[in-house]
This record gives C-alpha cells, sequence and structure tokens, in this order.
C-alpha cells in the first residue's frame, strides 16, 4: 500500500497553512478557533505519518494528547468567547484591543 | 497502484477542499459543518496510516464531541450572521496567502530535499490492544496529567460560563 | 646654616597655614600678632643668614617633593650673596608693610584672608629667592601671582577690583607659559633644572638655544615686571589695598622678573641679541612709564607708572650686562617706592579714602611729618643728589653708556632723555598734594578734610624706609667718590656679574654732575608749573596738547588696543562656539538623537493595536522568515 513519506506531509503542510491563513485573516472569533483547530488536526496527521514511517507508537499515542488538550483548549476557549460576547455584545475579534499600545 | 492508495488520495482531496471551505465561509454554522466532513477525511486518512483507534477518537472526540459543542455555543450565541467578515474579499486574503504559500513552498522544499523521507514505509495496522498497552504502560503519567488537564478545563469553562444574576442575559 | 635657612622659609609658611586654618577663630589681635611676628622672624634669620654666609654660596635641600621616573625634583635652595641681598631687602619691606597693614586694614573685613595672602606672598617670594631648581622656582612664581591676584582682588565685591586681580593674573600667565617652555627647553637641552647646573653649564648651549632660553626667560620676567608689552595690569592693579601695592608692586612682585633673569644671567649672556632685546624692553618702558605717569590724576597711579617706568631701568641694566648695577637700583627703589606708596596710603586714609591728586593740596601744613617723608621718596625717586636714587640711576645709565656695542649708545641717550621726566613726574605729584590749595572749581568736590589724621604706627612704620631712601647709596658708592663699591664687590662670586667697571674716574663725574644738574632744574621746573599754580587743563578743545595728554593718561591706548584687537574677537569667538557648536552642534545633535529615538519609538508603538488578528500574522510572518532562512542554509549547504 504505501503512500510516500513526503506526500502525507505535504498534505500535513497545506493543511496547516490553510489553518495558518484562516486564524490570520477571519475577524470572527469562533472562525480563528476553527483555525486553531485545522491546525491541530494537521499536526495529528504529520504524527501519525511519522509514526507509521518509523513503525513507532509514540506518534500515535503524541497524536491522541494532541486531540485530548485541543478538547480542553476548545472548551475554555467558547467559555472565553461567551464572556466576550456579554461584555461586548459582538464577537469581532478587532473590538477586543484593550491592549493596543 | 493500490486501492488504498487510491482512496489515501481522494480522502487527501476531500479533506482539503472541505478545510478550504471550512475556512471561507461566511456562516459560522456552515464553517462547522465544513470542518466535520474535513475531520471524517481525517479519520479515513488516520485509518489508511495504520492507527484504527485513532480514527475512531477522532470521529468521537473530534467531529462528534468538539464541533458539535462548537455549535452548540454558536447557537447559543445567536452569532448567526458575522457582517464584518466578508471573506471574499481577496484583498483582504492576499497577505494570508502570500504568507502562507511562501511557508508551504519552503516547507515543501525541505520535506522533499531529504532521501530518507522518499520511502514508502510499509502498511502495518496498530492495533488497539498494542496502543492501550503503549498508552497505559508507558504513558501512564501522561494520561494522569491530561485528565487533570480535562478537570482544570472543565472547571474553567464552568467558571467563565456561570451567568451572574446582575449580569445581562444573552438576548 | 640649614636650620636657618629652613626657618626663614617655614616661618611665612607656617604664619599663613596657621591663619588658613584656625584664622577665622582666633581674635583679630592674635591674627595681627602671628602675621607681623612670622614676617619679622623670617628677616631676622634673614639678616642672620646674611652675616653668617659671608660670601659663600649655600646649597640644601630642604625636602624631597616629586620623581616621575628619571625626574627628580627636590625643595632644594641656593643661597648665594644674590639671594641673601634679595631676601634681606623682601623680608625688611614686607615687615614693615605688615606692620603699617595693622593700622591701614584697622576698620576692614576679611583681615584673616589678608594676612594670610600676605604671608604666603612673603613665603612665596623667598622661595622665588632662594629656589635651587627652576620647577621649585616656578612654584614660588605662581604663588606670588595667585596671592596678587587675591590681594589685588582683595574687595572683591568691587567690580574694578575683580577685574583687575583677574586681569593681572591672565597677564602674567602670558609670561608664565613662557617660562614653562623655557623649563621645558633647559630639561631637553641640559638634562638637568639645577640652577648652579645650569649656570655652570650655561657655555655649553649653543648661541641659538641660550637665545631662545633667554628670549622666554625674557617673556616671563616681562610678564611678572610689568614691562611694555605686559604692562597694562599694574595700574589697574593699584584697585587692591595700599599696603599689597607697597609690597607686591613696588618692591617685590615686579622684581621678581628682574631677579630671574639676574639669576639667570649665564645663559643670557650667551646670546648677545637677547642682552639687546633686554635692554630695549627696558628704555621703551621707561619711556612709556615716564610720558604716561606725567599725565595721571590719581596719586597711586602716577606711582603706579613711575615703577613701570624705574623696574625699565632694572631690565636696562641686566640689558647691558651689570648685574650689580641692577640689584643696586632694585633695592634702592624697593626702598624709595615702597615709602612712596605708604606715604600715599597715608595721605589716603586721612583724606577719607581721596585718590584724586587735585583734589588734594595744601598738605603741608595739615599733616607735617608726612610731608617729610613723602619728600624723602620723591627725592629719591627724582634721583636728586646724593640720594640713593641718584647712585644707583647713575650706575645704570654709566653701565649703558660704557657698553662697547654702539646700540647701547642710542638707548643711553633715550634713557637719559627718560631720566629728564622722572623728577618732573615726581614733584609734580609732591607739589601738588602737598603745597597750594584743592581745586575749587569742581562743584561736587567735597569739602577738604580740615583736620586730616593719621594713625601713628602708620606714619612710625616710614622713618626708616625714608632714611634707607635717602642714604642707601652708602651700599655701593662709587669709585670717584672714594667708595668701596661695597654691592658690587659682594656680588663678585655670583654668576655673570662683573664687579669692576672700566670708567675713569673723570667720565663718572662729568656724567654724575650733569645729571645731577638735570634733576635740580627739573624740581625748580617742577615747581614752576604745579607748584605755584593748579594747572588740571580742564579746557575742552581739541589741541595737540590735548591730544597728547590724553595720550599719556590714557596708558598710550594700550588698554583699548588689547581690548578692541585681542579681547573682543576672543570674546565673540568663544560666544559664537558656544552658541553655535556647544549648544547649537553638540548639545542639539544629542537631543536630535534622544528625539530621534522617542519617534521611533512613538512609530513603533502603532505596531501594537491590540488585535489578535494581526499578532497572529505577525507570528506566521516570522515563521515563513525561519523557514526561508532554513532552506536558503540547506540549499547552501547542498550547493
Amino acid at each position: 500500500m504505501t503512500i510516500p513519506f513526503t506526500h502525507i506531509l505535504f498534505l500535513a503542510i497545506l493543511l496547516f497553512a490553510m489553518g495558518a491563513a484562516c486564524a490570520m485573516t477571519r475577524k470572527n472569533l469562533f472562525m480563528i478557533l476553527i483555525g486553531v483547530e485545522v491546525m491541530l488536526n494537521a499536526a495529528g496527521i504529520a504524527f501519525v505519518a511519522a509514526a507509521m514511517r518509523w513503525q513507532d507508537m509514540n506518534g500515535q499515542v503524541m497524536a491522541l494528547f494532541v486531540m485530548t488538550v485541543a478538547a480542553a483548549e476548545i472548551a475554555v476557549a467558547l467559555a472565553l468567547i461567551v464572556c466576550i460576547r456579554r461584555r461586548t455584545r459582538s464577537t469581532n475579534a478587532n473590538l477586543c484591543s484593550l491592549l493596543k499600545g | 497502484m493500490t486501492v488504498l492508495n487510491i482512496i489515501f488520495y481522494i480522502a487527501a482531496a476531500i479533506v482539503i477542499s472541505a478545510t478550504g471551505l471550512a475556512i471561507t465561509r461566511q456562516s459560522t454554522v456552515h464553517a462547522v459543518c465544513y470542518l466535520v466532513i474535513s475531520f471524517m477525511g481525517t479519520a479515513v486518512l488516520f485509518y489508511l496510516l495504520g492507527a484504527p483507534l485513532l480514527a475512531a477518537l477522532e470521529v468521537i472526540i473530534y467531529a462528534g464531541g468538539i464541533m458539535v459543542l462548537f455549535l452548540f455555543v454558536v447557537m447559543m450565541v445567536k452569532d448567526q450572521q458575522s457582517p464584518v467578515d466578508r471573506p471574499s474579499r481577496i484583498k483582504k486574503w492576499l497577505p494570508a496567502i502570500i504568507l502562507t504559500g511562501i511557508s508551504a513552498v519552503m516547507a515543501g522544499l525541505l520535506v522533499f530535499a531529504d532521501p530518507g523521507n522518499r520511502l514508502r514505509p510499509p502498511a502495518v495496522m496498530g492495533t488497539p490492544q498494542e496502543f492501550g498497552l503503549i498508552l497505559f504502560q508507558e504513558y501512564w503519567f501522561p494520561v494522569e496529567i491530561v485528565s487533570l488537564l480535562l478537570l482544570a478545563a472543565l472547571i474553567g469553562a464552568l467558571y467563565l460560563g456561570r451567568r451572574e444574576a446582575r449580569e445581562e442575559d444573552t438576548r | 646654616m640649614k636650620p636657618v635657612l629652613f626657618l626663614l622659609l617655614s616661618f611665612p609658611l607656617l604664619g599663613a597655614l596657621i591663619l588658613a586654618l584656625i584664622g577665622r577663630r582666633l581674635s583679630r589681635r592674635t591674627v595681627e600678632t602671628i602675621a607681623c611676628t612670622a614676617v619679622v622672624a623670617a628677616f631676622v634669620l634673614a639678616l642672620t643668614a646674611f652675616l653668617l654666609s659671608g660670601q659663600k654660596v649655600q646649597s640644601l635641600t630642604l625636602a624631597q617633593w616629586f620623581s616621575a621616573g628619571s625626574f627628580q625634583v627636590d625643595m632644594d635652595i641656593y643661597y648665594d650673596p644674590l639671594a641673601a641681598m634679595m631676601a634681606l631687602m623682601v623680608t625688611f619691606v614686607s615687615s614693615l608693610v605688615h606692620i603699617y597693614s595693622v593700622a591701614y586694614m584697622h576698620r576692614e573685613g576679611g583681615y584673616v584672608r589678608y594676612f594670610c595672602f600676605l604671608n604666603l606672598f612673603v613665603f612665596a617670594m623667598l622661595v622665588i629667592v632662594t629656589a635651587g631648581n627652576l620647577v621649585f622656582l616656578y612654584l614660588g612664581w605662581e604663588t606670588v601671582g595667585l596671592c596678587s591676584y587675591a590681594l589685588i582682588g582683595f574687595w572683591y565685591e568691587k567690580p574694578e577690583a575683580a577685574n583687575a586681580g583677574a586681569k593681572a593674573f591672565v597677564v602674567t600667565r602670558l609670561g608664565d607659559v613662557a617660562f614653562g617652555i623655557a623649563i621645558a627647553l633647559c630639561w631637553i637641552n641640559l638634562g638637568h633644572l639645577s640652577v648652579s647646573g645650569i649656570n655652570d653649564s650655561a657655555a655649553s648651549l649653543g648661541s641659538q638655544t641660550a637665545g631662545i632660553i633667554g628670549f622666554l626667560l625674557l617673556l616671563a620676567a616681562i610678564g611678572k615686571s610689568a614691562q611694555l608689552p605686559l604692562a597694562v595690569w599694574l595700574p589697574d592693579a593699584m584697585a587692591g589695598p595700599t599696603p599689597v601695592s607697597a609690597l607686591i608692586h613696588a618692591a617685590t612682585m615686579v622684581t621678581a622678573g628682574v631677579y630671574l633673569l639676574m639669576r639667570f644671567f649665564p645663559v643670557i649672556q650667551g646670546s648677545p641679541l637677547v642682552m639687546a632685546l633686554i635692554a630695549c624692553v627696558g628704555v621703551i618702558t621707561i619711556c612709556f612709564g615716564a610720558l604716561a605717569a606725567l599725565a595721571q590724576k590719581d596719586i597711586k597711579r602716577i606711582l603706579a607708572y613711575s615703577t613701570i617706568s624705574q623696574v625699565g631701568y632694572m631690565f636696562l641694566a641686566v640689558g647691558a650686562g651689570d648685574l650689580a648695577g641692577s640689584l643696586f637700583h632694585l633695592i634702592s627703589h624697593a626702598f624709595f617706592k615702597s615709602l612712596l606708596f605708604l606715604a600715599a596710603g597715608c595721605v589716603i586714609h586721612a583724606l577719607h579714602e581721596e585718590q584724586d591728586i587735585f583734589r588734594m593740596g595744601g598738605l603741608r601744613q595739615k599733616m607735617p611729618q608726612l610731608f617729610w617723608l613723602f619728600l624723602a621718596g620723591t627725592a629719591a625717586l627724582g634721583a636728586f643728589p646724593l640720594t640713593s636714587g641718584f647712585f644707583s640711576k647713575d650706575r645704570i645709565l654709566l653701565t649703558v653708556f660704557l657698553h662697547p656695542q654702539a646700540i647701547y649708545k642710542v638707548l643711553w641717550a633715550i634713557a637719559a632723555m627718560a631720566a629728564i621726566i622722572t623728577p618732573i613726574y615726581a614733584f609734580r605729584l609732591f607739589f601738588v598734594v602737598f603745597f597750594g590749595q584743592p581745586h575749587a572749581d569742581r562743584s561736587q568736590a567735597p569739602a577738604p578734610v580740615s583736620h586730616p589724621s593719621v594713625p601713628n604706627l602708620m606714619t612710625w612704620v616710614l622713618w626708616p624706609l625714608a632714611v634707607l631712601s635717602l642714604f642707601a647709596g652708602f651700599l655701593n658708592i662709587p669709585v670717584n667718590w672714594a667708595g668701596n663699591e661695597w654691592l658690587a664687590h659682594y656680588l663678585a662670586m655670583v654668576p655673570g656679574a662683573a664687579p669692576e667697571l672700566h670708567a675713569s674716574p673723570e667720565m663718572e663725574s662729568t656724567i654724575q654732575l650733569g645729571s645731577a644738574l638735570i634733576t635740580i632744574v627739573m624740581v625748580i621746573f617742577a615747581w614752576i608749573f604745579y607748584g605755584a599754580r593748579i594747572q588740571p587743563s580742564e579746557c575742552d578743545d581739541e589741541t595737540f596738547q590735548m591730544k597728547l595728554h590724553s595720550l599719556f593718561l590714557n596708558g598710550f591706548y594700550l588698554d583699548r588696543f588689547y581690548q578692541t584687537r585681542i579681547i573682543t574677537p576672543y570674546r565673540k569667538m568663544a560666544v559664537f562656539l558656544w552658541h553655535k557648536v556647544d549648544a547649537g552642534w553638540i548639545d542639539a545633535g544629542l537631543d536630535q538623537i534622544a528625539r530621534s529615538f522617542l519617534t521611533l519609538a512613538e512609530r513603533l508603538r502603532l505596531w501594537t493595536t491590540g488585535r489578535v488578528s494581526q499578532y497572529v500574522s505577525m507570528m506566521v510572518t516570522g515563521f515563513t522568515l525561519i523557514l526561508c532562512s532554513l532552506t536558503v542554509a540547506w540549499w547552501y549547504l547542498q550547493i
């Protein structure tokens, strides 16, 4: 069956780039979060591919952990978005600019 | 070119296009739905890469848990429309495309440069038994830590999401 | 002998130190006693040293000073007959001035400062006189400059006094620079800086080197002794107290320049050009001083210009090669000039700080004692026959006349003509102050003091000076008077001195008779002009006489010349450097750099928008850059 390792890695790179582009560009808080999710997913793909290339289970374990931590992070992030929505009545990321110099 | 290879490339195409669609949607709910498709495709990929348990967990946790949570919160917050977001503007996407395009090309060059990367790893399935053994024998401590992490996230989300009596409710 | 010399220097220094450190806590009487005792003790010690030493030369080291590598400087003393005579004169006049100051400064504040600096001055002058090496001499040289500055500017709240002190210091500093260069040249050419060593090896210097060193020493002497072109500080220095003028600007500091030339006579003798130059400087200054003194109205300024002129005579004597004659005139001048200054101080004090001689008059009846004292000084100044001034000036004129080079005859003629003017201005001063009535034209003139009184101490001190100024001629009675020329023989051991004047007694007598006659004639002339009627020359029309008068009065406009040609451009340059360069470029440049940093920070601040998307963009940009650099590095490693 085998697929060249480079192909899989390139797939992961593409996905990561797309997730980064989404996080950079979108102003909606939810969309930024979706971008982060895509990036994490791409990392997971890379890990699993590496596990198969080196025939090592550690990669898969790492992918599981990535998944778990992503879950925890999403939960907290969504709760934060709810808070922001309550305070500012919108989910525009540009409005959260209290750290403006 | 076996069937599995073909399936791999098809799944990869689905993942990429679904992700691409997801990140360019104006409506959040549509984006989440496309992302669910993307994660399904990823699960197929995981299975093909010899991680069946992870494939199942991807579907259950990622697509079924996280994305559903996303939908809940989006609907709760009633953020159907995001009028300020006009993703169809090319001008808005141009910097991102350039930057990520360049980094993708560079990373791709690096990846393709290494001759060791050209190998085709053998197709071996990592059974759930092996996975469980490794997880709970070598990685028992990180598992405990991750569970603590999940607990912390739970409490944090609970606290952040609680409703104050005097605060305005979301209409 | 060593303890005597050591104490001679230490007493005034100790006096100054004690007064400087704890003088404020002592009573006025104690301060005055300490100061006067220090100097009188120094006089006694100088007398002892003079008697003990005979004509031998004493060299001894007082203390080690400093050494830098192979350059070693000690505080050592070279005590030869020249130094002995000078030390005697300095301490004698200083003691009298100190005692006089007790009464003169009776009502002044700041007496601790005054006596401290006066003591320090005596110490410094003794250092100059007895120094055994050039660096120690330079120490004394600078210290007398410092004390002069402090004492001239004693009443520092008065702007003219403060300016005069600064002016004196700065002008003499010009000479001191030349002195420093001369010291360096001596070190380079001779390898050592001791007085005896330099004088012994002076012959080994080429004529050119000796000429350069001599010229530099001449510049130093010009500065300190207020000769042309650096004579401008002395008339303004009269803003200080009168005892200070008597001590510093009549007897001691202005003679330090002459002493320097006398001390290094063998070096100067090595270059006849420099000798002629010294003589010329002396002659020009004699004329300058005499003519300017003729037109002055302030009693102290007349005496100041007179000092300039008389020190010119000493320079002339050195230039003609006569050490004894120069020293003789130096000593007699010290006596009669300090007498005149102190007596003028009595007059000023009695008339309540009046210094314009045309507002004094008729003091003959009111202050008879002072009349006789002043007459003694004036007679000596005008070289009236048989006074000390007569003998000393005649010896100088004789020496110049006898000099083999032709130019000296010209110089003699000019000096002789100036010698005609000297009794005129001297007796002008005397007759105007003591005879006649104060001029009644000026409506704002205060009523003349009816009973001028002077503390007894001030007049009592002047009698020894009067006696000496009249009879100090005995120091060096010339051969045609059957004298033994004691001073000339006493100085025979001093390097460079030639005791014998090769003159026939008939020539000497002729010259002396001639100058005596001229003096008496000039006295009568001055009596006619100034004694019988007052002549203040109040007319306003621009006659040649008026212009000449104002030329003399303003000291040949030398001050104004320096002001316009040197001081004003220097000030303009200083202001330009201050405003344009320092404040404009340097400060503004630094300010600009600082402001540019601020602006840069301000612009950078706009980068932190607080927006997440931008921050993420920046992160991705960084990530892209890192990847690019990794790729490029890998590419080059491959290639």
